[in-house]
């Protein structure tokens, strides 16, 4: 792990009429880390990913990515920089084949051979066997390796998740962390919402929390857990003893 | 390789039989070259009126083609894309008349006119969705109508008559400016459309970026594709080409008003032919264009009435947004089956428990 | 001011008041069914049409007609609207795009229908009201029919913003406008009362138009024109926002009447429809951003 952070935000600020859904939020990721973003239902944790990604043009602060200040560009600049992100809601290209789904995607123009790297990406997530199936119609466990494959057309070096692991049986979200864990080790950055704790835990090399808008505490996740403005922003949640959400 | 597939009643049935061509790689070559030659040697049979017919069902084969590009692969429901045909019949009037030149060059600057006229609405428009980006272009096309309508240079609301001399061409055609002529202009340009489409939309990586901003917008945008730029590109193409089949029409029919060229019903018989067929399937609109338009032909002739067509196509529109949108492909290729159809009846028949 | 500035006036606002029974009732489709219906023009002209027919067939006067027309349109449209529900619900592709469209087979066929069977002449509908008028010394002629449209548009306003916020079903109706997932958890019929919104659209629609067909007259085409008018009105008012159209139906009849008066109406509906696509394009929650995001 580098010091150069390859994800930084500064003051990043987002407002929606009268609700600061992300207020003056400073935040940064090393390359190689895989960071984990908590905190209650409303917090602003999506906002924060739209902001970083550009589907939100923030309304002060500053989004930088490897360096280069790219706050308010164009979502497919940003992702063809190499950040890639998934949504909450898994949503395929519907009408076309999982291959077609991958041919889609924009890649760098070095890239010799694309259907090499679609066949690549395929077998790594174990998906080739329904390469040539519609989108429409995969079950929802496939549609998330496929919205994972998707981005790795990309080339990432920053892969931002949405609850990667909402909705998704034991086995599932067993062979999802191998995938991260495996990209992980090869470079690529993560950063990943979670409402699931054991997964942060689990996967998460440290986690910033955000609350009502704000980043009020980093650090690796057993500290963080015990925070004292941890538990208050989760209060009205029951915890148990050790102080983790359940 | 193909797999043979067997429908349900275990027996290798008509539908099986047309999954197992389509689905050989140069299914499309056959097909299109068989294509080809059936209508470069139709006028050969047919007498002028049917050459007539023939011609009109080609003309809207390739419009319903170049609807199907902006609103069946990148989802946007264009409910002014008439205007370009429209703008391409004046344009061309225009030029031959104002500006006294032939007609190739008024074809040519119709497709220019068409393309710039596309790229200056398109950037702004593009940005709506759904609804409001149907109801801008049709408010943008019955503005257009409405100018045509008041200005003098597409003669008000007398219209546009068109040079009829087979001099007015520009080259010497052999056999002057004859149903057969303007057939064989028609079928080039329709298969050209139909070509261009199956190139661009259907096998290409740019096809897949168009059918990724129908699919799922945003994350078309997440996964670097320049989203503003793909629709743009798809706009512009689909009413350059609206706007070509304007102006041959122009010349052919060498008298056209905007309520007619200009109207709404132009949009609304893509629109179905396309529906009806297939939205977003390459052999839609000719499935749909050919049934549609010999379908408002026929009704005319055998029922009598000339505008019995209208309340048809109403009727259609409904029928296939009801129970099978589709369309025809869907229907054929599996998408739909009956036990759809079926099950989308009892579902509508459960909404009439009203009261 | 002179006699015909006030005149104008005058007979823009009470213009405005029937074009504001059919915005509004356009509007409240939009809120409850989420369907912008492209054939809001042609239930005008299957009022006014009705009303033509009808009073050629039974010889009544124009007026008496005007409870027929409402109940009959009412009912048409409380069972067309089970298909257009179905329609923009279920597992299909762009299911509420699908609502426009069907919308737009609606209007093809009632304007082709029409124009089918009774061909493309103009009628009128005959009243008592449409000869006479109201003079006011000073100010101006208002010809009576003029006034009892206007009248109408106004109890009709009343009358519907009475049962949407003083009664249950009214109640009913604009909780499901709001968030139709509750209003389904709280045990509010849905289908009945988007059928009854439904109907009450078609029903009063359909009687303003026998109200513009006994001010003007019928026709097949006459369609368009109201279709344009209740887009206008929505569009600068917001899709949803129900206020808003009440201004901008009394903007929309004041300016036609000025138009028509003072400048060539060869312009009115360039101008209309070339206004409806900047708003959109300008500001799409309309002119005072207040409508549904465009979005």
């Amino acid at each position: 792990m580098s010091d150069t952070p390859i994800l930084e935000t500064r003051d990043l600020t987002k407002q929606f009429g009268a609700l600061t859904a992300n207020d003056r939020i400073s935040f940064s990721v090393s390359a190689g880390e895989i960071r984990g973003i908590i905190g209650p239902n409303g917090s602003g944790k999506t906002t924060f990913f739209n902001s970083l990604t550009g589907f939100y043009q923030p309304d002060g602060g500053t989004v930088l990515f490897d360096g280069t200040d790219v706050t308010g560009w164009k979502p497919f600049r940003i992702a063809r920089r190499g950040m890639g992100r998934t949504f909450q809601i898994v949503s395929p290209f519907k009408n076309m084949t999982v291959r077609q789904n991958l041919k889609a995607v924009h890649t760098p123009d070095d890239l010799d051979d694309k259907e090499a790297r679609i066949d690549e990406i395929l077998e790594f997530l174990e998906i080739d066997h329904i390469a040539e199936n519609k989108a429409r119609g995969m079950s929802g466990g496939q549609q998330k390796l496929l919205e994972l494959g998707r981005i790795l057309m990309l080339d990432p070096s920053c892969i931002l998740l949405d609850e990667p692991t909402a909705g998704v049986n034991p086995a599932l979200e067993k062979r999802i962390m191998g995938h991260i864990r495996a990209l992980n080790e090869q470079g690529t950055t993560f950063v990943i919402i979670e409402h699931d704790m054991s997964v942060m835990r689990a996967v998460a090399d440290s986690v910033t929390v955000l609350d009502q808008g704000q980043n009020i505490v980093e650090g690796p996740f057993d500290e963080v857990k015990d925070d004292p403005r941890v538990r208050e922003a989760y209060l009205g949640r029951h915890a148990d003893d050790e102080g983790v959400p359940i | 390789m193909s797999a043979e597939r067997t429908d349900e009643s275990g027996q290798r049935g008509l539908r099986a039989r047309v999954d197992a061509f389509t689905a050989r790689e140069d299914a499309w070559k056959w097909t299109f070259g068989a294509a080809v030659v059936l209508l470069a040697l139709l006028p050969l049979g047919l007498n002028s009126f049917w050459t007539r017919i023939a011609l009109g069902a080609l003309m809207w084969v390739g419009l319903a083609q170049s609807w199907n590009m902006i609103g069946g692969y990148a989802g946007y429901l264009d409910f002014g894309h008439g205007a370009y045909f429209g703008v391409g019949g004046f344009v061309t009037g225009i030029v031959m008349v104002k500006l006294s030149l032939p007609f190739i060059p008024g074809l040519l600057l119709a497709g220019v006119a068409g393309a710039a006229l596309a790229y200056v609405i398109g950037v702004p428009t593009l940005r709506l969705k759904g609804s409001y980006f149907a109801i801008a272009t049709w408010a943008f096309a019955e503005a257009m109508k409405q100018l045509a309508l008041i200005l003098g240079i597409t003669g008000g609301t007398f219209g546009m008559s068109l040079p009829t001399a087979a001099s007015s061409f520009g080259i010497p055609i052999p056999g002057g400016l004859s149903e057969t002529f303007f057939y064989y202009v028609m079928a080039a340009l329709s298969l050209g459309t139909v070509l261009l489409s199956y190139l661009v939309l259907e096998h290409s990586e740019f096809g897949y970026r168009v059918q990724a901003v129908r699919d799922d917008e945003n994350a078309a945008e997440s996964l670097g594709i320049d989203t503003t730029r793909v629709k743009r590109q798809v706009y512009v193409l689909s009413c350059v080409i609206a706007a070509l089949f304007g102006s041959v029409y122009a010349y052919h029919i060498t008298f056209i008003h905007p309520n007619d060229v200009l109207g709404s019903l132009i949009t609304d018989q893509m629109v179905i032919m396309v529906l009806l067929g297939g939205l977003g399937t390459i052999y839609g609109p000719v499935v749909g264009g050919l049934t549609v338009f010999l379908l408002s032909r026929m009704s005319s002739l055998f029922l009598g009435s000339s505008t019995i067509y209208l309340p048809l196509i109403g009727v259609l529109i409904m029928l296939v947004v009801l129970f099978a949108p589709s369309g025809i492909v869907g229907l054929l290729n599996g998408q739909t089956s009956r036990a759809d159809v079926k099950k989308n009846v009892h579902e509508l028949a459960d909404k009439f428990d009203l009261l | 001011m002179s006699e015909l500035f006030t005149q104008t006036l005058i007979n823009g606002l009470l213009l405005g008041g029937i074009y504001v029974t059919v915005g509004v009732g356009f509007s409240l489709v939009f809120g409850v069914l989420e369907v912008v219906d492209f054939a809001v023009g042609e239930w005008v002209m299957l009022g006014a049409f009705a009303g033509a027919v009808l009073t050629a067939a039974l010889g009544t006067d124009g007026l008496y007609l005007v409870p027929v027309v409402f109940v009959l349109f009412f009912v048409v449209g409380f069972f067309v609207q089970p298909f257009l529900h179905h329609v923009t619900t279920g597992d299909r592709p762009m299911p509420l795009l699908m609502g426009l469209v069907f919308t737009f087979g609606i209007a093809t066929f009632a304007r082709g229908a029409v124009l089918t069977i009774f061909g493309p002449n103009t009628r009128s509908i005959t009243s008592g009201a449409t000869s006479g008028a109201i003079t006011l010394s000073g100010i101006g002629v208002f010809p009576t029919i003029r006034v009892i449209t206007a009248a109408f548009g106004v109890l009709s306003l009343l009358v519907f913003m009475y049962y949407l916020y003083r009664t249950k079903g009214g109640m009913a109706i604009r909780a499901i406008a709001e968030d139709r997932t509750n209003a389904r958890l709280m045990g509010i019929n849905i289908r009945r009362y988007q059928s009854i919104a439904y109907g009450a659209y078609a029903g009063l629609t359909a009687t303003a138009g026998i109200f513009i067909g006994l001010i003007y007259t019928a026709s097949p085409g006459m369609g368009l024109q109201y279709t344009a008018f209740a887009f206008f009105m929505v569009v600068l008012a917001g899709l949803g926002y129900l206020p808003g159209v009440i201004l901008s139906g009394i903007v929309l009849g004041v300016v036609q009447s000025f138009v028509a008066v003072y400048v060539s109406s060869q312009w009115v509906f360039f101008s209309l429809f070339a206004l409806i696509y900047v708003v959109l394009l300008v500001s799409p929650a309309g002119l005072l951003g207040k409508g549904e995001a465009a979005t």
